[in-house]
């Protein structure tokens, strides 16, 4: 029976997805510039992309990205979500404020920073010039321009992470803090003591859903940075996809570059796999 | 009535036999096709329906669309044109192939990424049909054994645009187009201009490979030419010190090589704000400066270093191999590249022709002729090498290693010597790999 | 809102209701108030631009209201293709997508839930990890698929492969995890069939999880961009791939570009506002277990 109910989605994800994607992994040991015509070359590919030193930058900065995001995120969220609960008044209006960034194409929100963030002109620097303030090159210096990336995600998902978290804190029972109370907990202990670790399975959903976001991260970045200053900001999707499709196609090299990547993500779902199990048997 | 223009290819009617070297076709019938050419009923076509995948650049629309709908009326067939977008119009062709559902005619670029796909239209339109275009584009469409892949449908030429009013402002004079400027005079004229009327900038100029390569070409040297690496590098790190030396004081917009990555980024804009005097692009510009600027402005010859003149580019079309209606998609890219249809086409866009007849004659351009004479002038001032250079299979790449590298410089991370030295060795392994 | 007033030195002072009001309430509504600025300041901004010419976006220092509110942005924008047909296209993909979506995730979720079988981990990994291969990379392979099933050149062809989205089978089943045994556990005793248990007990008592996923898959067609430009054909382009053919080769005219991403997220605000309290419950339900 339950093989009847995942049939059709499983169906459906092995034909276009999971197939191709088995297709795209054997790629990585053919040569081909134009994804028609190839030429078997064994594990060349990976001596190749190993070799590269934008492989390795763009490895390193999604690892970075992917690990500010996700902390940050999560992180944020729950401060947002501990504000939102104590504040009654407007308490439904910043919900809805908060969530308007999600309701946004990724093409859409990259567009508007990089227009916000221009060193000359954008709208910030700008702001910071009427009180005098030099303009700050966001995103002409490759640091600098790392934290916009990583902001800009936030500022995208956090109004979404934000519910999750205020759902989680509103389920708490509330006799667990007038318990610590009589202990003569303070605010912060109550906090660290009471809501943090009631909060985990919460978080823990924050932190899937912002891994997945993470690592999927293409179309924001590209239309915000592009992947610059000279690559700073160029994640491994971007690279494998200019790889793939930019000026000078690869397919085997695009391949080899998935499938690293593929590697990497699914040892990081079995880690959180195996922390989530054991956070369902306690 | 305007008088018809005229210009002269004559400045480098000598064919440039490095490019010509390998793809020298069968017979050179002169002119109009004639013997071999097998004729296509056009009975037999009617009926017959044709995908078209094409690209804007915005003006040329309205004209593209008319002239396909003079082809089906002529013919009785019907034509679907598919606009996409400019940056994805490589992957979503590339796509299509690998599904074997490509369009029957595209609009592209370049026709080399497309390589063992494209239809050859001699059989079709005779061999002679590549000589009605100019000689300087055929390493861009014929192949080896005289093959027609596509037919260039426009010619683009790099140049420069000067405000005149600040120009005019500063009291500094525009050199006229039988009398080019050196990179000396402009960049003294530009920055003089900037000092008087305080704008943000002297100079600006496109983050664009295919701009850089202008400057190289003034100076006599090419990253390649054909399939080979050609680039010299004093020469080069000679020709750019004054573009770099502006970047690094800011007075040539540097944000641009930096905030948007490997994505390109024109400084239209910046001209368009009046935020700088010299603007270094081509003429493709032209008709969006006639729609949106507020001020006075003109086309300006190109700078001299060793050379004089710009850096060619431009559109091909071209039908597939694995298109169901060969024929049709044959005489359609004929039809649409014809003198008359060409002209329309380019009156529309400011674009410059690529038929030898239109060349030679000239053309009647509705709008800003003065300025499109100035690009016609340089056309025939034009490195001869330059052709080969843009033309060549290995240019998209060739010119995305050079933006990088000069994103290095410009952020100041490489030394403008160490970075050309850079660009050598990876142009070596772009040609090895081939 | 509370009023801004100065800090007054003795931590707490009277509001103008006269209840006292302590530093930690103030801060919290100056930093909600300053997050909701964050957030709409960019929105405004790109709302007033698209109303600005090109020249006037170039200005520094830029204008705050346009010169004079163009029109023309709008107009020249949609007058370059057929609208009415990339929206009736759009419309439908986003529809039928997003229905197929929640039939065939939640049946997967409920698999992954509720029973117990051979494999079961080992599909959930699986979903999981490759939520995280991006379409760019698979894009050919894929593409192949759909044109040798025949579905490219039909708006099915941007409905059926992106359905099976992992993202909504994770979101269903952390839902679902909720649901008491117990209850399914009832019902078959009764006899029940397994199809019927989960039409008539499973299904109602997700219905803020459904909820979440539809809004999202409505956003996700709604916004896609790659595939169906892969897919589409002159008379299947949805909306984003129509709007993006203004971006040419070496002029993008920002000002049309802005006016294209604000018509384009209207749609999706006002949904959002109609259903804002079934989102706000659906996502409020994703994280509870």
């Amino acid at each position: 029976m339950p093989y009847l109910f995942i049939f059709p989605n499983m169906l459906i994800f092995g034909l276009f997805t999971i197939y191709p994607a088995i297709n795209g992994f054997n790629l990585s040991l053919y040569s081909s510039k134009n994804g028609r015509a190839f030429q078997w070359v064994g594990f060349r590919n990976f001596e190749r992309i190993v070799t590269d030193n934008e492989f390795w930058q763009a490895l390193g900065n999604t690892l970075i990205f992917v690990v500010g995001f996700v902390a940050l995120s999560t992180v944020f969220s729950i401060i947002v979500a501990v504000l939102l609960e104590s504040q009654r008044r407007g308490r439904s209006f910043f919900r809805a404020v908060f969530f308007v960034p999600v309701l946004l194409s990724p093409v859409v929100v990259g567009l508007l920073w990089h227009w916000m963030l221009q060193r000359q002109g954008g709208l910030l620097n700008e702001a910071i010039g009427t009180v005098g303030m030099s303009p700050v090159p966001w995103l002409a210096e490759s640091g600098l321009a790392m934290v916009c990336v990583v902001a800009v995600g936030i500022w995208t998902h956090f109004g979404f992470y934000t519910m999750i978290v205020l759902a989680g804190l509103q389920s708490i029972d509330g006799n667990l803090y007038q318990a610590a109370d009589l202990d003569g907990a303070g605010g912060w202990q109550k906090f660290y003591l009471v809501t943090l670790p009631l909060l985990t399975p919460t978080s823990l959903v924050v932190l899937i859903l912002s891994t997945i976001s993470g690592f999927q991260a293409f179309d924001f970045i590209y239309n915000f940075t592009g992947g610059g200053p000279v690559g700073g900001t160029t994640l491994m999707v971007q690279y494998i996809y200019e790889k793939a499709f930019g000026a000078s196609p690869h397919y085997g090299l695009a391949a080899a570059g998935s499938v690293i990547l593929f590697v990497i993500v699914l040892a990081l779902t079995l880690v959180n796999w195996l922390i989530g199990r054991k956070n369902e048997m306690d | 009535m305007r008088v018809r223009r005229t210009f002269s290819l004559g400045g480098f009617a000598a064919a440039t036999a490095l490019a010509l070297s390998g793809c020298a076709p069968g017979t050179t019938t002169s002119g109009t096709t004639s013997v071999a050419v097998p004729s296509i009923d056009p009975a037999s076509l009617a009926g017959q329906t044709l995908d078209y995948m094409y690209f804007t650049d915005g003006p040329d629309l309205q004209a593209t669309k008319a002239i396909i709908a003079d082809f089906e009326k002529k013919y009785s067939v019907k034509v679907n044109i598919e606009v996409v977008p400019y940056a994805d119009h490589v992957t979503t062709l590339q796509t299509r192939i690998a599904g074997n559902n490509p369009p029957d005619v595209a609009r592209v670029t370049a026709l080399s990424p497309f390589d063992g796909e494209l239809l050859d239209l001699a059989p079709y339109l005779g061999s002679g049909f590549a000589d009605e275009f100019i000689k300087e584009a055929r390493p861009g469409f014929v192949g080896a054994n005289g093959e027609i892949f596509g037919v260039p449908s426009d010619l683009t030429m790099n140049g420069i645009f000067v405000n005149t009013d600040l120009f005019a402002k500063a009291g500094v004079t525009v050199p006229t187009a039988d009398k080019p400027w050196t990179w000396d005079h402009m960049v003294k004229a530009a920055k003089e201009v900037q000092a008087k009327t305080g704008t943000q900038y002297a100079f600006a100029i496109d983050k664009s490979g295919h701009r850089l390569s202008t400057i190289l070409a003034q100076n006599d040297t090419f990253m390649i030419q054909g399939d080979k690496v050609t680039l010299d590098v004093t020469a080069a790190t000679a020709a750019l010190q004054p573009f770099i030396d502006m970047t690094s004081v800011n007075i040539s917009p540097k944000d641009l090589w930096l905030e948007s990555g490997s994505r390109y980024a024109g400084a239209n804009a910046v001209f368009l704000a009046q935020q700088t005097p010299v603007y270094m692009s081509g003429n493709w510009q032209v008709a969006q400066f006639t729609k949106n600027a507020t001020f006075g402005w003109a086309a300006a010859p190109n700078p001299c270093l060793k050379t004089c003149g710009g850096f060619p580019g431009g559109k091909f079309m071209t039908a597939f191999a694995g298109s169901k209606v060969k024929p049709l998609a044959a005489i359609f890219i004929q039809f649409v590249n014809n003198a008359k249809n060409q002209e329309a086409f380019l009156a529309a866009t400011n674009f410059l022709p690529t038929r030898k007849d239109l060349a030679k004659n000239g053309v009647n351009y509705p709008l800003r002729q003065a300025d499109m004479d100035v690009f016609l002038a340089e056309v025939g001032r034009t490195n001869e090498g330059a052709y080969a250079g843009a033309y060549s299979p290995l240019f998209d790449a060739s010119s995305q290693a050079f933006v990088k590298q000069i994103a290095q410089v410009i952020s100041g991370n490489k030394q403008l010597s160490t970075a050309i030295q850079d660009l050598l060795t990876d142009l070596k392994g772009i040609a090895a790999r081939g | 809102m509370t009023a801004t007033q100065p800090i007054s030195p003795r931590r707490t002072w009277s509001s103008i209701s006269g209840k006292r009001v302590n530093v930690g309430a103030l801060s919290r509504v100056v930093i909600l108030i300053g997050l909701s600025l964050a957030v709409l300041t960019p929105l405004l901004w790109m709302i007033l631009g698209a109303f600005k010419t090109q020249e006037e976006l170039a200005q520094t220092p830029p204008t705050l209201l346009p010169r004079s509110w163009e029109l023309g942005n709008f107009a020249e924008a949609f007058s370059s293709f057929d609208f009415p047909r990339a929206l009736f296209n759009s419309v439908f993909v986003v529809i039928f997508a997003t229905v197929l979506t929640l039939i065939v995730n939640s049946m997967a979720a409920y698999a992954l839930a509720k029973y117990n079988f051979r494999g079961k981990n080992f599909l959930f990994i699986v979903t999981l990890a490759t939520i995280m291969i991006p379409l760019q990379v698979i894009l050919i392979p894929a593409y192949q698929v759909t044109a040798q099933l025949g579905l490219t050149n039909s708006l099915w062809g941007m409905i059926i492969p992106a359905a099976a989205t992992p993202t909504g089978v994770f979101l269903l089943r952390q839902y679902m995890l909720t649901i008491p045994d117990e209850l399914i556990e009832a019902a078959r005793v009764d006899g029940a069939r397994e199809f019927k248990i989960f039409l008539r007990i499973v299904l109602p008592l997700c219905k803020p999880a459904l909820a979440v996923l539809a809004i999202f898959s409505v956003l996700w067609r709604w916004n896609d961009f790659l595939w169906p430009l892969v897919v589409s054909n002159r008379d299947t382009r949805t909306l984003p791939v129509a709007l993006r053919q203004f971006a040419s080769q070496e002029v993008v005219p920002f000002n049309l570009v802005l006016a294209i991403s604000v018509f384009s997220i209207i749609p999706v605000i006002v949904c959002f506002l109609l259903f804002q309290r079934q989102i706000v419950i659906g996502v409020a339900a994703t994280g509870i277990k």
